[in-house]
C-alpha cells in the first residue's frame, strides 16, 4: 500500500460520496459543486490511469466548461423566478428502485475488470493520442467538430429567441 | 374455341342483367332512354345468341365448367350446358324478349311505373337464359325460381288493380306448389346421385324406383312452370298484366321453360313416369281446347290455347317424341307471341279509340269485329300466326304438328292410339277455336265498337309483330312446306306413313275450316258456362279446399280448446319461470362479465395512460425499468 | 499496481446516482447535472476497460467524443432549459406536463 495507492482509494471514495452528496443535497448550487468535486476525482483516477490528456480534457470542458454554463443556468432561472435554490424529490420510491437495481445488476451480473490489470501506457503518450485522432480517426473528429458548431448556433438561437420574445 | 363460346354465352347471359342494372341505377328520369337502354342490351344479347348458335351449330355438346362454391368434398358448379338444344332455345328467348322489348316501348307508353317495368323484363330474360343454359340442376332451381317471381312482378305490375295483384300471387302459390315437389326432387337427385350436374345425371346408371320417384317430383314443377292439370287455373288469371308480358312470359318462354326442363330431363324418366307424362299432357291439352272454345276474353282465349299446346308438347315428351315437342315449342313461341302482341295492338288500339262515357270491356271478343278494314295489318299478323297454330299448311305449326304426328304413328300400342286420336280432335278443336276467335274479332259486323275509330299503332309496335308473323311461315323450319324435317331435327329414318300423314292432316284442317266457317259465319255462337270457367277447376278448389278446411278446422278448434290449450298455458308457467330465471342468470352472469370485461379494459386504459402523465422523469424511469428487464432476460 | 477493478465499481455507483438525480429531482438544472454525472460515468468505464487493452487507444478517443458530445448536450439542454423557464415561469419537469395522456 504505497502513497499512489492511498491517492487512488481516495479519489475513488472522494467521486462516489460527492456524487451521493449531490442525490441528497436540496440546494442546486451546492449540488453543482458537489458535481464539480466529483468530476476533478474522476480527472484524478484517469490521472492515475495514465490518460493524462482525458484528465486534462475533463478539468477543462467539465470542471472548466460545463460546470460554468450549469452554474450560469441555475442563477439565470432563479433570477428569473427568485424563489430559493432549495430543490424537492419527486418519485423518490421509482427513483431509488431504478437506480440500486440497475447497481446491483452492473455490479454483480456485467462482466467486470480482473483485478491486478495493467496500463501500458505511459505519461508522454498524448503524442500518441494526438497521432492517432489526426491519423486513424479524422473524420469523427471533424464531425465532431461539426456537431460542436452546430450546438453552439443552436444554443445562440434558441436563446436569443428568448431574448426577442422577452 | 371454346373460349369464344363461353365468351358468347357469357353475353348473351349477362346483357338482360346489365339491362336490369342500368335500368335500376340509371339517373335517367327519361322513359324512351330506359327503353333505348333495354332495348340495346337485348338486341346485344340476341346478336350474340345468334352468333354462337351459327358458330356452335351441329358441334357436339360442351359443358363449359364453372366453379360456384364448394362444400366438404362436393364442389357445385354453375355449369353452362351447350348443345344445339339449348342454344336454339337461347336464341328464341333473347329473340323474342327483343321484340317484347321493342313493343313495349309503345305499348307502355305513359306508364308510371316504366323503369320497374323494363327492369323486371331484363330480368327476367336473365333468369329464363339461365334456365336454358344451366347444366347444375340447383343452379337451374334457382334461375327457375327467380323466374316465377319476375312473372310475379310482371303480372302484377299494375298495381293499382286488385286483381292483377290476386292473379300474381295465385299464379305465384300455384307454382310454389309445383316447386315444392320439384325440390322434393333435388333432394331425392341428391341422394341418389350425389351430384346435380344435369350431364352426370343422365349418364349415371339407372336406379328405377328413385329414378321414377324423382323424375315425377320434378315433373310435379313442370306442372306448375308449364300450366299443366291440375296447377293451371294460374295461367288464364295470369292475363291481367300487361300484353307483352303475357306474350313474352305466359306464351313463349316461362311457360315453355317447363316443357324444357322436360326435354332436358328425359333421361331421367322411366317409363311409367313418361306415361304419367303423357296422360297428364292428354288432360291439358283436351281441357285447354275446349276451355278455349269458349271463352269470350281475347287474352284468355289464347291463354287456353297456350295450355292446350303446351299439353300437347308434354304429351308427345311422354311419349318419347322429344325433338317433335321442342320443333313445336319453338314454333308455337313465334306464332303464339305474335297472336299475343297482335291481341294487344287490339285491346291498344280500342283502348285509346274508347271514349270516356262509353264504358266496355276491350278485351271482350263480343264487343268487336269488322277490325278487318280498321286495324289491317293487324288482321294480316293475326290471320297468319292463327292460321300457324290452327297448323295450316304452309305455316309452322302445320309443321310441327305433323312432325309430332309422324313420330306417334310409328308407335302401334293403344296408348298411342288414344294419343293419337286425342292430338287429332285437339287440332281440329284448335282449328275451330282460332277462327272463332279471328271471326269475333276480325270479320263480320262491328258490334259494340261500331262508333269507335281505332287506328294502328305506330311501327314500333307493329314491327315486331310482322317479324313475328313472319316467323310463323314455314320457311322457319324447312324450305319444303310438307317436310318437316329441316334443318333443325335430326335426319329420322324414313317413314312409310309420311305422306299419307301430310295428306290426312291438310284434308283434316281443310274439313275443319270449312266447318268453323259454317259455324261461325252464321253469327253469336253461345257458350258452354262450364267450359267457359275452365271446368270449374277453380272453383272446385274453392269448394273442396272451403269444406274440408271449414270441418277440421272445427274439429281442431274443439280439440285444441280441450286438450292442447291447456298442455300450453303449464308450457306458459314454466317458460315464465324458466325465462326469469335466465334473466337473472343473464343479469348476473352475462351481463357482470361483460360489464366486467369493460370495466377491466377501462381500468387497463386508466393504467396505461398513467403512464403517459406527461412528467419526463416517469418516462426514464419506465425506459429504465424496460432496461432492467432487458438486461436480466439477457443475462439468464 | 493500482486496483483499476475497482473503477467500474465506482462508474456503475456514478451512473446509479446520476439516474436517481435525472429521475427524483424536481428541477430541470439538476437533471441536467445527473446526465453529465451518467456520462461521467461512462467515460470512466470506457478508461477502466481501456487499461486492459494497452496497445490500443480506442476507449481513449471515445472518452474524448463524449466529452465533445456531453458539452454540445449541456450547452442545448441548458438554452432549452432557460426557454422553457421563460415560457413556464418553472424549471419544475412536473409542472410541464404537455405531454400528458
Amino acid at each position: 500500500m504505497n502513497g499512489v495507492t492511498i491517492l487512488f482509494y481516495f479519489f475513488i471514495i472522494l467521486a462516489g460520496v460527492s456524487a451521493g452528496a449531490i442525490v441528497f443535497s436540496k440546494n442546486v448550487f451546492k449540488s453543482a459543486l458537489f458535481l464539480l468535486v466529483s468530476l476533478l476525482s474522476v480527472a484524478a483516477l484517469y490521472v492515475l490511469s495514465f490518460a493524462e490528456f482525458l484528465a486534462v480534457a475533463q478539468i477543462l470542458i467539465y470542471a472548466g466548461g460545463i460546470l460554468v454554463i450549469i452554474i450560469f443556468g441555475i442563477m439565470l432561472t432563479t433570477k428569473i423566478s427568485g424563489r430559493p435554490l432549495v430543490v424537492e424529490n419527486t418519485h423518490i420510491l421509482s427513483g431509488g428502485i431504478a437506480g440500486i437495481s440497475l447497481f446491483i445488476l452492473l455490479t454483480r451480473f456485467l462482466p467486470s475488470l480482473p483485478s491486478g490489470a495493467t496500463s501500458g501506457l505511459q505519461p508522454e503518450d498524448i503524442r500518441v493520442i494526438g497521432l492517432a485522432i489526426f491519423s486513424r480517426y479524422p473524420v469523427p473528429f471533424e464531425v465532431a467538430g461539426l456537431l460542436l458548431l452546430i450546438a453552439l448556433v443552436g444554443a445562440a438561437v434558441v436563446t436569443s429567441h428568448l431574448k426577442s420574445k422577452a | 374455341m371454346d373460349n369464344s363460346f363461353q365468351l358468347l354465352a357469357f353475353i348473351t347471359l349477362l346483357a338482360p342483367v346489365a339491362s336490369f342494372i342500368t335500368v335500376c341505377l340509371i339517373a335517367v328520369p327519361n322513359p324512351k332512354t330506359i327503353s333505348f337502354i333495354s332495348i340495346f342490351w337485348m338486341l346485344l344479347s340476341f346478336v350474340s345468341a345468334t352468333i354462337l348458335l351459327i358458330a356452335f351449330w351441329k358441334n357436339q355438346p360442351l359443358v363449359l365448367a364453372l366453379d360456384w362454391f364448394i362444400v366438404g368434398d362436393h364442389s357445385f358448379s354453375a355449369d353452362l350446358a351447350l348443345s344445339n338444344r339449348s342454344i336454339l332455345m337461347l336464341v328464341v328467348v333473347a329473340f323474342i324478349s327483343f321484340l317484347v322489348h321493342l313493343y313495349s316501348a309503345a305499348y307502355m307508353e305513359g306508364d308510371p311505373d316504366w323503369r320497374r317495368y323494363f327492369a323486371m323484363l331484363g330480368f327476367f330474360t336473365f333468369s329464363m337464359q339461365g334456365i336454358v343454359l344451366s347444366d347444375n340442376l340447383l343452379f337451374l332451381f334457382i334461375f327457375w325460381e327467380l323466374v316465377g317471381f319476375s312473372s310475379y312482378m310482371l303480372i302484377g305490375h299494375w298495381t293499382k288493380k286488385p286483381e292483377a295483384g290476386r292473379a300474381a300471387s295465385k299464379a305465384f302459390i300455384m307454382n310454389r306448389i309445383g316447386d315444392a315437389g320439384f325440390l322434393v326432387g333435388l333432394m331425392i337427385v341428391w341422394a341418389t346421385y350425389e351430384t346435380f350436374s344435369i350431364t352426370e345425371i343422365l349418364l349415371s346408371p339407372t336406379t328405377s324406383t328413385w329414378q321414377s320417384a324423382a323424375s315425377l317430383c320434378i315433373f310435379c314443377g313442370v306442372i306448375g312452370k308449364s300450366a299443366q292439370f291440375p296447377l293451371f287455373t294460374w295461367l288464364p288469371d295470369a292475363m291481367e298484366g300487361p300484353t307483352p308480358v303475357s306474350a313474352l312470359i305466359h306464351a313463349a318462354t316461362m311457360v315453355a321453360a317447363g316443357v324444357y326442363l322436360l326435354v332436358r330431363m328425359y333421361g331421367l324418366f322411366t317409363e311409367d313416369a313418361l306415361l304419367v307424362v303423357a296422360v297428364t299432357g292428354m288432360i291439358t291439352t283436351i281441357i285447354g281446347a275446349v276451355a278455349a272454345l269458349s271463352q269470350y276474353d281475347i287474352k284468355r282465349i289464347l291463354a287456353y290455347s297456350t295450355m292446350s299446346q303446351l299439353g300437347l308438347m308434354i304429351l308427345a315428351i311422354g311419349m318419347g317424341v322429344v325433338d317433335a315437342a321442342l320443333l313445336h315449342l319453338l314454333t308455337h313461341a313465334f306464332f303464339k307471341s305474335c297472336l299475343f302482341l297482335s291481341a294487344g295492338i287490339v285491346i291498344h288500339a280500342l283502348h285509346k279509340a274508347q271514349p270516356a262515357h262509353l264504358h266496355f270491356d276491350v278485351q271482350d271478343i263480343r264487343n268487336m269485329g269488322g277490325l278487318k278494314t280498321k286495324l289491317p295489318t293487324t288482321f294480316a299478323t293475326f290471320l297468319l300466326s292463327g292460321a300457324s297454330l290452327a297448323g295450316v299448311p304452309f305455316f309452322s305449326g302445320f309443321l310441327s304438328k305433323e312432325a309430332i304426328l309422324t313420330a306417334l304413328v310409328t308407335h302401334t300400342n293403344l296408348i298411342s292410339l288414344l294419343m293419337l286420336v286425342v292430338i287429332i280432335s285437339v287440332s281440329f278443336l284448335t282449328v275451330l277455336y282460332t277462327f272463332r276467335m279471328i271471326w269475333l274479332v276480325f270479320m263480320g259486323e262491328a258490334r259494340t265498337i261500331r262508333s269507335l275509330t281505332p287506328e294502328e299503332p305506330s311501327w314500333v309496335m307493329r314491327l315486331p309483330v310482322v317479324i313475328l308473323a313472319l316467323c310463323s311461315l314455314w320457311m322457319l323450319v324447312s324450305w319444303n312446306p310438307f317436310d318437316f324435317k329441316g334443318w333443325m331435327l335430326p335426319p329420322a329414318e324414313p317413314s312409310s306413313y309420311a305422306v299419307w300423314i301430310t295428306i290426312f292432316s291438310v284434308i283434316w284442317v281443310g274439313v275443319a275450316v270449312m266447318l268453323s266457317w259454317y259455324i261461325f259465319n252464321r253469327g253469336q255462337s253461345k257458350t258452354n258456362e262450364a267450359l267457359r270457367n275452365g271446368f270449374y277447376v277453380d272453383k272446385v278448389y274453392g269448394v273442396v279446399l272451403g269444406v274440408v278446411i271449414s270441418t277440421s278446422s272445427s274439429a281442431v278448434s274443439f280439440i285444441e280448446k280441450r286438450w292442447i290449450d291447456r298442455g300450453i298455458h303449464a308450457m306458459v308457467y314454466v317458460q315464465v319461470i324458466l325465462a326469469h330465471f335466465v334473466a337473472w342468470v343473464d343479469r348476473v352472469f352475462i351481463d357482470g362479465t361483460v360489464n366486467g370485461t369493460a370495466r377491466l379494459a377501462g381500468l387497463g386504459g386508466k393504467i396505461t395512460r398513467s403512464f403517459q402523465g406527461g412528467n419526463i422523469q416517469l418516462y426514464i424511469f419506465w425506459a429504465v425499468f424496460a432496461i432492467i428487464i432487458f438486461i436480466i432476460w439477457a443475462i439468464k | 499496481m493500482l486496483p483499476f477493478h475497482y473503477l467500474p465499481y465506482l462508474a456503475a455507483f456514478l451512473f446509479c446516482a446520476g439516474l436517481i438525480i435525472v429521475i427524483v429531482k424536481r428541477n430541470a438544472i439538476m437533471v441536467l447535472l445527473g446526465i453529465e454525472l451518467m456520462l461521467n460515468a461512462s467515460n470512466l468505464n470506457l478508461v477502466a476497460f481501456n487499461q486492459q487493452y494497452p496497445a490500443e487507444l480506442h476507449g481513449h478517443i471515445f472518452v474524448l467524443f463524449v466529452i465533445i458530445v456531453a458539452v454540445s448536450e449541456a450547452a442545448v439542454g441548458l438554452a432549452i432549459v432557460l426557454r422553457v423557464y421563460q415560457y413556464y415561469q418553472s424549471s419544475v419537469p412536473d409542472e410541464i406536463a404537455e405531454l400528458k395522456g
